[in-house]
């Protein structure tokens, strides 16, 4: 870079996936996600051939790519084009939606670690071999230089800090994913069931009714018989007919029918209103939004749950006279589902159960779910709406549940607090908006 | 041009977009971004600083992969308009493959536009390319805003020149698309020549404007 014009720097010219990453760019990345339960995570150039990559334990280079069951790949872009790719492999125990997600986790971390560090380096390579210039002007254009260098040299070193960030919302995104689909799924499971008994049940309600009126006319008719053998006078048909009757214990079996029929309408009643509670519930007939009387969702919910309602728990149930409120009814239903079941599983015998349901302002009901269960000691308080946060043991599939309590409960325009102290049982406190429409 | 490598099938193309401070040239970029299928394309790559737009370079690349196999990367670069980016300017033109050079049409710009126009010809002279052969494109932009110079007085400067001439408003995303397939053009027409695109590569003009420009002009020419 001698005499004017002779440049021999070009803007543009062809990079490598080498030349933009390096080792301590990536192994950092692969190494955590392989701590994630994978057996290998790299990074390959077009023909496959592995740049970088880490396996658990053994990383020596050139050792055999060990290929898993699973598989997953990303491609890295660099200036547009495909350059190589993040390959993920795994054993067959993995969950393939978890092996796709880290995919795109590291996928995205690699391909914005690319396009910080080209830009960078573009910024240096011009900066170190294009400028020809008075040493003033050099040296405003190494100050510009610098400072925007800087700005990417920090984006890059706050990248991984951002990766890791991200990796954990992710990580809940995801397990918060699962746990609607899941909740999707038995909803509509619950519904499809719903629709599939009560064709057969109407029927089953309806036979029986016309069964118990045909009997009774039955009944009836062998009656009038008996009566009219009884006045024909012939006492030896009479007689036997008489006999035969009580060895057959017709007197106790006609008794015995009404009990029946009562017991069995009564039976396919409750059926009934199992399926119903449960439509009901999943709200599965109805618009997202649509006005419903809380009092009626907490029966429905309670109902839902009577088979894991010991019989010594207590229940009670203070319905204060409340309007209808307009908001999502079933991630309502299902949050009063989890805070119910969370004092279940508190406090698994002798309950007390508190639900008491009341006007607070002009426009905002309350909802109080007031326990008698272990507590909840003031340190985590604070951190029982996050998801994962559990006191169960792992693995009860609990730790969801009262994040799901407060993103329904938002998602309704209301709030959820709660009120402990250790060994005083737990007070819930939902509000909720008269007008619970929001706009998300 | 930037990289041709016959063996491994690979060619890449630079297009500049050259012109004054301010003219419009990011803004262009924008808009082919915006506006052209992201199929055949990449990423829009901006430079800048806290300070001010463009003082490096923006850098928007496209791709076509002809009959033979040929990948072609056409890599379309801005230039930072301001005197005092001289050099940087220079290391953009090197090797370029074609221009377009984005003028101001508000009348108190002309000046700036001789000034960057007699700058692009001295330094294509200073990085080895021959202005008077370079494919050239000139579009005058910001046509939607009033003190602007009439079609006709602009005609007539450039008409001795034979250089396509282009009226647009890259604000209103209009004859923008229209200036980049022209750029097209004369630069393929440049490329066959030397390169033989057609005869070797049966690519056609049409085939490698319209590829680059048009959604889903000729299938299976395109790649991704
Ligand atoms: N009115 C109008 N403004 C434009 C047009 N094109 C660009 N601009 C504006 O002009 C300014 C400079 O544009 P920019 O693309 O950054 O110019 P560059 O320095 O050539 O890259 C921006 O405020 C643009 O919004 C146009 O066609 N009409
Ligand atoms: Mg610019």
């Amino acid at each position: 870079m001698t005499a004017q014009g002779s440049i021999s720097f070009v803007v543009g010219e062809e990079k490598k996936l080498t030349d933009v990453l390096s080792e301590s760019d990536v192994l950092p990345l692969l190494k955590s996600v392989v701590g994630a339960g994978l057996d290998l995570a790299a990074i390959v150039d077009m023909t496959g051939e592995p740049l970088w990559f880490f396996v658990p334990g053994e990383t020596a280079p050139g050792a055999m790519l060990p290929l898993g069951t699973a598989l997953e790949c990303r491609p890295i872009i660099l200036s547009g084009d495909i350059v190589g790719r993040v390959h993920l492999s795994a054993g067959e125990g993995i969950d393939p939606a978890l092996l796709r997600f880290l995919a795109r986790v590291v996928g995205d971390a690699v391909n914005s670690m690319v396009q910080t560090n080209l830009k960078r380096m573009m910024v240096t390579e011009l900066h170190t071999k294009v400028v020809q210039m008075s040493y003033d002007e050099l040296l405003e254009k190494n100050r510009q230089l610098s400072a925007s260098e800087q700005k990417y040299r920090e984006l890059a070193e706050h990248l991984e800090m951002r990766v890791q960030e991200r990796t954990a919302e992710l990580k809940q995104a995801y397990a918060r994913m699962l746990q609607q689909e899941k909740m999707a799924s038995v909803g509509q499971l619950a519904a499809g069931m719903a629709h599939e008994i009560n064709n057969p049940l109407s029927f089953v309600l309806s036979n029986l009714e016309t069964l118990e009126k045909y009997v009774r006319r039955l009944s009836e008719h062998a009656g009038f018989c008996e009566g009219q053998l009884r006045q024909s006078g012939s006492d030896d048909l009479a007689g036997r007919v008489e006999d035969r009757r009580r060895e057959q214990k017709i007197d106790f079996i006609l008794d015995d029918l009404s009990d029946l029929f009562s017991q069995s309408l009564a039976g396919a009643e409750r059926v009934k209103k199992i399926v119903s509670d449960l439509r009901g519930f999943s709200h599965i007939d109805e618009a997202e939004y649509s006005q419903l009387d809380v009092n009626i969702e907490i029966d429905r919910t309670l109902s839902v749950l009577s088979s894991e309602i010991p019989a010594d728990a207590e229940i009670t149930r203070e319905f204060g006279a409340i309007p209808l409120i307009v908001c999502r009814g079933a991630l309502l239903c299902q949050a009063f589902l989890n805070i119910i079941r969370n004092a279940l599983q508190a406090k698994p015998s002798g309950l007390k159960l508190l639900i008491r349901t009341a006007m607070n302002s002009k426009d905002h009901i309350t909802v109080v779910f007031k326990d008698n269960g272990p507590g909840i000691a003031q340190d985590i308080q604070a951190r029982i709406f996050e998801p994962f946060f559990t006191t169960h043991e792992v693995g009860s599939g609990m730790g969801m549940g009262l994040k799901v309590v407060y993103d329904a409960v938002s998602s309704c325009g209301g709030t959820v607090t709660v009120n402990s102290r250790e060994d005083h049982g737990a007070v819930f406190v939902i509000t909720l908006p008269v007008n619970g429409r929001t706009d998300e | 041009m930037i990289h041709y490598d016959t063996e491994a099938g690979i060619m890449v193309i630079k297009l500049v977009y050259y012109g004054p401070a301010l003219s419009g040239k990011t803004t262009n970029l924008l808009r082919l971004h915006d506006l052209l299928p992201c199929s055949g394309r990449g990423d829009l790559m901006v430079l800048d600083t806290a300070q001010e737009r463009t003082i490096y370079f923006d850098l928007l690349p496209f791709f076509i992969t002809a009959p033979s196999g040929l990948k072609i990367k056409v890599k379309v670069f801005t230039v930072p308009g301001q005197v005092k980016h001289d050099a940087t300017r220079k290391a953009v033109l090197q090797r370029a493959d074609g221009v377009a050079f984005i003028a101001d049409s508000q009348v108190r710009e002309s000046l700036n536009n001789a000034t960057s126009f007699e700058n692009l010809e001295q330094n294509l002279a200073l990085v080895g390319l021959d202005p008077g052969r370079l494919p050239l494109v000139i579009q005058y932009n910001k046509r939607d805003l009033p003190g602007i110079v009439a079609e006709d007085a602009i005609r007539s400067l450039w008409w001795s020149s034979g250089v396509p001439l282009f009226f647009a408003s890259a604000l209103e995303a209009w004859g923008v698309v229209e200036t980049f397939q022209c750029l097209l053009r004369t630069t393929y027409a440049a490329l066959d020549a030397t390169c033989c695109l057609s005869a070797r590569h049966g690519l056609s003009m049409e085939a490698f404007t319209c590829g680059l420009t048009v959604p889903d002009a000729s299938p299976g020419m395109r790649e991704r």
